[in-house]
């Protein structure tokens, strides 16, 4: 007898996420109003009702499908480091203007590289990789497009 | 006539050493993200995106048409030397290309894919400027309710053109349109989906989007298979030895190939360009398939046929100048790369359409001077520089890579506005892109719903509002009906006909 597919699966949690997302906004739509729409013009609120309607039958169809002929999900340890690449994005996002550019980037390249272990046997190397990205990326924004980036001291400002 | 004098005068703006240097660095980028397995001219783009916002909007358009043209050749180089395609159009290119690697002939097979590229990707430029005065005549004749019909056309080609995953293709087309309704209304000064918050109610720009679709995702999806093969693909091109006297390719053989070949590939790229959602792997695909079955050789096919790498090649560049008249004329583009270009005239003020050529011909010249260029003097004079040492890019380190492709997109992302929000919302698209890229919902249909959905909507309201809320002027509008035919014959070809088995 096949084995039957686990029904927490990427394929079916994305779709599922989607249809709740195609709520939340149905809601909100029907939300908006309508000032200036005369009987049977389409108003501000029509277009994202029709959509979020078709959204709904093609996810049933995606569903319907992936019920049948279920997409297998690869092992689990293959998300490990997507999500730590995930989690050093939202603290480098989270400490950019606090910390600034130099040491923020300093730290969320060294993070990258742990996770794609690149140098990590070289601590030299490792450190001088991090402060080559730093300084040539500061170099391409401030120094060639003049961009205003956040420095630490702005901070305290 | 007059506007084509007026973009030739146009391109004069690339005599300008500065416009010069960006075109140059565009197309050394280009080559370099098209040569990389993994990396690709859309990833490049978007990355440029958020700089177009410093820079004037000549040289970043300059620098977009040559990256587009540099992505689309550069990819035959990996194809050929160690047979993993730079980019998906350069897939025919590796199955002839590689085998003429194996047997000794790589240079020659770079060589044969370059002149392919050369002569494809300058004809296709040619016909974009030399046909662009009509197609801007031609839109002129099309009304709202034929724009609604051609907005549709369009999205049903991008959905129906992954036969495979139609129902998924739908799905991110809609979402796309979906996240393009947030902000004020494209008709009424009405907010929608704001949420209470007034950061949300100017909308979603295309920024974060194709940042987050493209780049972010990119790094996470590599973040997975960081080690994949990488050792064994250093062997292989360290292993890999080319001298610049091969590169030209022997008169007897490009006879052999002869001009008609590399003519009528190069008119295959430039029209299945003009179709949405196409792009440059049909383009080579198709052109190959026409080339092997009317080839004197055909059973050199698959055993490194240097035809097939010439049609391959000739047929892919060329579709550059052929994705660029619909996104120039109606605002709908036929591929990502366009799709982005799209977002740097959106930018920089500049509003699709006929009128666009007409008034803003100063701004278009280089752009399409560029791509004439890029392809006549840049393909040959990179190959010739930098051809012996191509093969190396691959042995980069991809946690260096990465890494600078994150703080790119990122600091990128930051830059555009100033904002914090935008780099949150860059990272919130790319963790969406690539749960979607892991279950093939398509990214690109997703960009095009968020590009043409505004369209869509206003083309439906100001139809029906002009006709009394009756849909059958779209069946009664001459040009509404021809693309909804259009859309019908495409339906029809694509899901419906079954393809004729020939007899063994």
């Amino acid at each position: 007898m096949a084995e039957r597919a686990p029904l927490i699966r990427t394929g079916v949690l994305l779709p599922l996420f989607l249809l709740i997302v195609t709520s939340v906004y149905l809601a909100a739509a029907f939300d908006i109003r309508t000032q200036f729409a005369q009987p049977g013009e389409m108003s501000p609120r029509s277009m994202p009702i029709l959509v979020a309607l078709l959204m709904y039958v093609a996810l049933a169809v995606v569903l319907f499908s992936e019920l049948r002929n279920p997409t297998a999900d690869g092992p689990v340890r293959e998300l490990i480091r997507p999500v730590f690449v995930i989690v050093a994005t939202a603290g480098y996002i989270a400490l950019f203007r606090p910390l600034g550019y130099t040491l923020a980037t300093l730290a969320f390249s060294s993070a990258l590289f742990l996770i794609f272990r690149f140098q990590t046997g070289k601590p030299l190397h490792f450190a001088a990789a991090a402060i080559g990205v730093t300084a040539a990326f500061y170099g391409l924004f401030a120094g060639i497009f003049g961009v205003r980036l956040p420095s630490l001291t702005e901070s305290f400002l | 006539m007059d506007i084509f004098v007026d973009v030739l005068g146009g391109m004069s703006a690339l005599l300008d050493p500065k416009v010069i240097a960006f075109m140059v660095a565009g197309f050394l980028i280009g080559t370099f993200f098209g040569a990389m397995p993994g990396l690709t001219s859309v990833l490049a783009i978007a990355l440029l995106l958020p700089i177009t916002y410093t820079i004037d909007v000549v040289p970043a358009l300059v620098m977009c048409a040559s990256i587009f043209m540099a992505g689309m050749y550069s990819g035959s180089i990996t194809a050929t030397t160690i047979n993993i395609p730079g980019a998906p159009s350069s897939m025919m290119t590796a199955v002839e290309g590689n085998k003429l690697m194996n047997k000794g002939f790589g240079a020659n097979a770079l060589g044969h894919a370059a002149l392919g590229s050369i002569i494809g990707g300058t004809i296709g430029a040619v016909l974009l400027m030399a046909f662009m005065p009509v197609a801007a005549e031609i839109s002129l004749l099309i009304r709202t309710p034929g724009k609604f019909s051609l907005v549709l056309f369009a999205l049903v080609v991008i959905v129906i053109v992954d036969k495979s995953n139609i129902a998924k293709g739908f799905v991110a087309t809609l979402l796309g349109i979906m996240i393009a309704t947030v902000g004020i209304d494209v008709l009424q000064p009405i907010p929608r989906f704001n949420f209470g918050t007034e950061t949300l109610v100017e909308g979603i720009d295309i920024m974060p989007i194709v940042i987050g679709a493209f780049a972010i995702s990119e790094v996470l999806m590599q973040s997975e298979s960081w080690k994949d093969n990488l050792g064994s693909t250093l062997e292989k091109a360290k292993k890999v030895v080319i001298r610049r006297r091969d590169f030209i390719p022997p008169l007897s053989e490009i006879r052999e190939i002869g001009l008609v070949a590399y003519i009528r590939s190069a008119f295959i790229g430039y029209g299945i360009g003009i179709l949405p959602g196409a792009g440059g792997s049909m383009a080579a695909f198709v052109s190959y398939a026409m080339a092997r079955s009317s080839s004197k050789k055909p059973e050199e096919y698959g055993h490194g046929s240097r035809e097939g790498i010439a049609s391959a090649e000739a047929a892919n560049n060329s579709m550059c100048g052929g994705a660029f008249v619909p996104m120039l004329m109606f605002g709908i583009p036929g591929d990502p790369t366009t799709a982005i270009v799209l977002g740097v005239l959106v930018i920089n003020g500049l509003q699709p359409g006929p009128r666009l050529l007409e008034n803003q011909a100063d701004l278009l010249g280089p752009m399409l001077g560029s791509l004439f260029f890029s392809a006549l003097i840049l393909i040959p004079l990179t190959l010739w520089l930098f051809g012996p040492y191509f093969v190396k890019i691959v042995s980069i380190p991809k946690g260096l890579l990465y890494t600078g492709i994150a703080v790119v997109a990122l600091v990128g992302s930051y830059v555009a506005t100033y904002s914090i929000f935008q780099m949150s919302l860059a990272v919130v698209f790319g963790v969406l892109a690539y749960f979607m890229r892991k279950q093939n919902y398509s990214t690109v249909s997703m960009l095009l719903g968020f590009i043409l959905g505004p369209d869509l909507e206003q083309y439906l309201r100001r139809s029906l509002s002009l006709n009394d809320g009756n849909p059958m002027i779209f069946l009664t509008s001459p040009d509404s009906l021809f693309f909804l035919v259009l859309t019908a014959i495409f339906i029809w070809a694509i899901l419906i006909r079954k393809p004729k088995h020939r007899p063994a």
